[in-house]
């Protein structure tokens, strides 16, 4: 017997730390009943089933680990937290958050977009930072990397691409593919929703983004049932929907390597001054193939002071997860929770001089 | 020896075809209920020599072989870790020397991980299990319990830091704490300097990495009965030794599927050390020797 190793953790899928401060995050409403207690509205759904208001308000962000799932490429992690002021002041704050302020959660490019996107859309791609992670990109671009996450017709059009040539961090030829690529996505995703994106199966087998956000949900079933009604009226996981969407586009860092990704945001008010809100990374061209971060909000009194309970619900589709087991993933998970709890400290330190 | 040899090769090549055929299976399910890890191993190194105060074991080699396979089923308190462990260092010694020619081990494994905060991990294990020369003669204080606990404070996603006990009531030295740190320099390179294989390590493409690094092993084992009548040391019949060898070589991983790797690693064994402590009779290192190994191993 050997002195046996004691822990091994490999780098996570960076996926999860950028998703912990990339979503921006929109108001929405909640279809709940207002009239719920907010606690035990929480505990019906959540993993949160003992919560001390008064407590959690003195406190810093409280995460927890998300129920298992059957498929080992997601993985889930819930967070509650108590902020000043009304639910829907909460919400503007969310809206109005931009995540490349914030140097740690490594997102060098934020764009909104329009529902009917042109290349003046992704000129910021030209102003890219010079770092490693967007040279990585760009190699891996130029390469046409197995680790590329585009479709076979996407991976065509950059053959015709490759002639240009120029300076820049990002090549004009880069620019113009991925400007391309981003372009039609999400006018695929404007017109046909979540169901209508190509999937990813240039170099492996075919994943669609659609089937994983599905995925993500099927395996968290009481979470699904609080969300059905605002999930219902969006593109995710499905055909357009009836709610309008904000949309954007980022260029983050996912484990060291620069990735672009495409994002929709919807929210709902409900009755009694509750917020529901679920924002999807419906693209990356790598990192994870997906990512989805629903908010519910209520309005609650803590001290006399019109304060809102806040949870939120990350998760993400990631072939690397897949490729994690034991304490790798124990690990994941940890820096995933250790990642959302920067963000979120962030974001109310930013909102409302924190806790 | 050449027996060894074969066995060995025989118990890696039922490995893979074993665990091919488990990463078949999950694909086509596209869900496996069961998770966990395994790792088969066999080492050949040539010949070296050991000296104790003049006598000289001169130009013997060794086969080292290891089987491991545990599983990790995950609970709310953590992960667990429920399996077994065969492991066999045999040497081709020269006749007369006061050596044993087989140190080995049937153990299980029984253990956990779990996580004490969003920045610790905490990993306790016992190998409850035979430590003996053979199976000619079994007893029950060949049984033994090393144990092991550490813990992990992740700092970054890019660095860890890893402090450990391990606790073996039978060594010299019961208890021996080791630190060890897991640093991703930059995207390619990761130094995963964590016992017992510290190593350097360059990721050629996505599943080719290069490595550099060494191999520390220390195990406690019980001779049998007989032992030091027929080597002419009485004091050695039923002897705790302590076996210590350092290997330090280059080597590559290559993941042939997502949960089958394979590793080759050539390199020179500098250290290697047969301490009885408490009959005082210790062979230390005379002359090192060159070894080769080929392992498969990865997590399902």
């Amino acid at each position: 017997m050997n002195g046996k190793p004691i822990v091994r953790i490999r780098c996570l899928p960076r996926g999860l730390v950028a998703l912990a401060g990339v979503l921006s995050l929109i108001p929405i409403a909640g279809p709940r009943s207002a009239s719920a207690d907010p606690v035990s509205e929480l505990a019906s759904f959540s993993i949160f089933d003992k919560v001390d208001l008064a407590q959690l308000a003195k406190s810093e962000v409280k995460t927890a680990h998300g129920p298992p799932m059957r498929n080992s490429r997601f993985l889930a992690v819930q967070s509650c937290y108590v902020a000043p002021g009304s639910p829907a002041q909460q919400m503007e704050a969310l809206r109005r958050w931009n995540p490349t302020k914030y140097r740690e959660l490594k997102v060098f490019l934020h764009s909104d977009l329009s529902s009917n996107p042109g290349p003046a859309n992704f000129e910021k791609l030209k102003n890219a930072p010079d770092n490693a992670s967007v040279r990585s990109f760009v190699t891996a671009t130029q390469k046409l990397s197995p680790e590329l996450q585009i479709s076979k017709e996407e991976a065509k059009r950059f053959s015709a691409a490759t002639g240009a040539g120029g300076g820049g961090v990002i090549p004009p030829a880069v620019v113009a593919f991925w400007t391309d690529v981003l372009t039609a996505r999400t006018k695929s995703f404007v017109s046909g929703g979540m169901a209508a994106e190509p999937p990813y199966d240039h170099a492996g087998p075919s994943v669609r983004a659609s089937d994983e956000v599905n995925g993500l949900l099927r395996d968290q079933g009481k979470i699904r049932q609080q969300f059905s009604g605002l999930l219902g009226a969006t593109a995710i996981g499905r055909g357009g929907g009836s709610l309008p969407a904000e949309l954007y586009w980022e260029l983050l860092d996912v484990d060291d390597h620069g990735v672009v990704t495409l994002g929709a945001s919807y929210s709902r008010g409900g009755a009694g001054g509750t917020y529901q809100s679920a924002d999807v990374l419906y693209y990356a061209s790598g990192g994870y193939y997906v990512a989805l971060t629903l908010h519910q909000l209520w309005p609650v009194t803590v001290e006399g002071k019109p304060s809102t309970l806040v949870w939120r619900g990350d998760m993400i589709s990631s072939a690397e997860l897949g490729s994690l087991h034991g304490v790798e993933r124990l690990g994941s998970e940890s820096v995933m929770m250790k990642n959302i709890t920067k963000a979120v400290t962030a974001f109310r330190r930013n909102t409302s001089g924190g806790r | 020896m050449i027996m060894s040899v074969v066995r060995s090769l025989f118990l890696i090549l039922a490995a893979l075809i074993f665990f091919v055929r488990t990463a078949l299976s999950q694909e086509s399910n596209g869900f496996w209920p069961l998770t966990g890890e395994f790792s088969a191993e066999v080492t050949y190194v040539g010949e070296g020599d050991v000296e104790r105060g003049g006598k000289h074991v001169n130009d013997f080699d060794e086969i080292y072989s290891n089987i491991q396979f545990v599983l990790t089923p995950r609970m709310k308190l953590g992960v667990l870790r429920l399996g077994a462990e065969w492991e066999r260092f045999s040497f081709g010694l020269p006749k007369g020397a006061a050596l044993p020619n087989t140190l080995q081990s049937f153990s299980t494994i029984i253990g956990i991980d779990t996580q004490l905060s969003d920045s610790i991990l905490i990993r306790a294990q016992i190998q409850p299990g035979l430590y003996n020369s053979g199976l000619g003669h079994l007893f029950w204080d060949d049984f033994n319990m090393p144990f092991v606990i550490g813990g992990t404070y992740i700092f970054s996603p890019n660095l860890q830091l890893i402090l450990g006990l391990s606790i073996d009531v039978e060594r010299n030295y019961p208890v021996i704490p080791a630190a060890g740190v897991r640093w991703k320099i930059g995207p390619q390179w990761l130094l995963d300097a964590v016992l017992p294989t510290p190593r350097l390590q360059y990721e050629m493409t996505r599943n080719v990495s290069l490595y550099a690094g060494a191999t520390i092993t220390e195990a406690t084992f019980r001779t049998d009965d007989a032992f030091g009548d027929s080597h002419g040391i009485p004091r050695l019949n039923h002897a705790v030794v302590t076996y210590s060898e350092i290997r330090t070589g280059v080597g590559f991983d290559w993941k042939i599927s997502p949960i089958v790797t394979f590793t080759g690693e050539v390199g020179y064994q500098p250290y290697r050390d047969f301490d009885f402590y408490r009959a005082e009779v210790r062979y230390h290192q005379n002359g090192g020797a060159p070894y080769g190994t080929i392992s498969l191993h990865g997590a399902f």
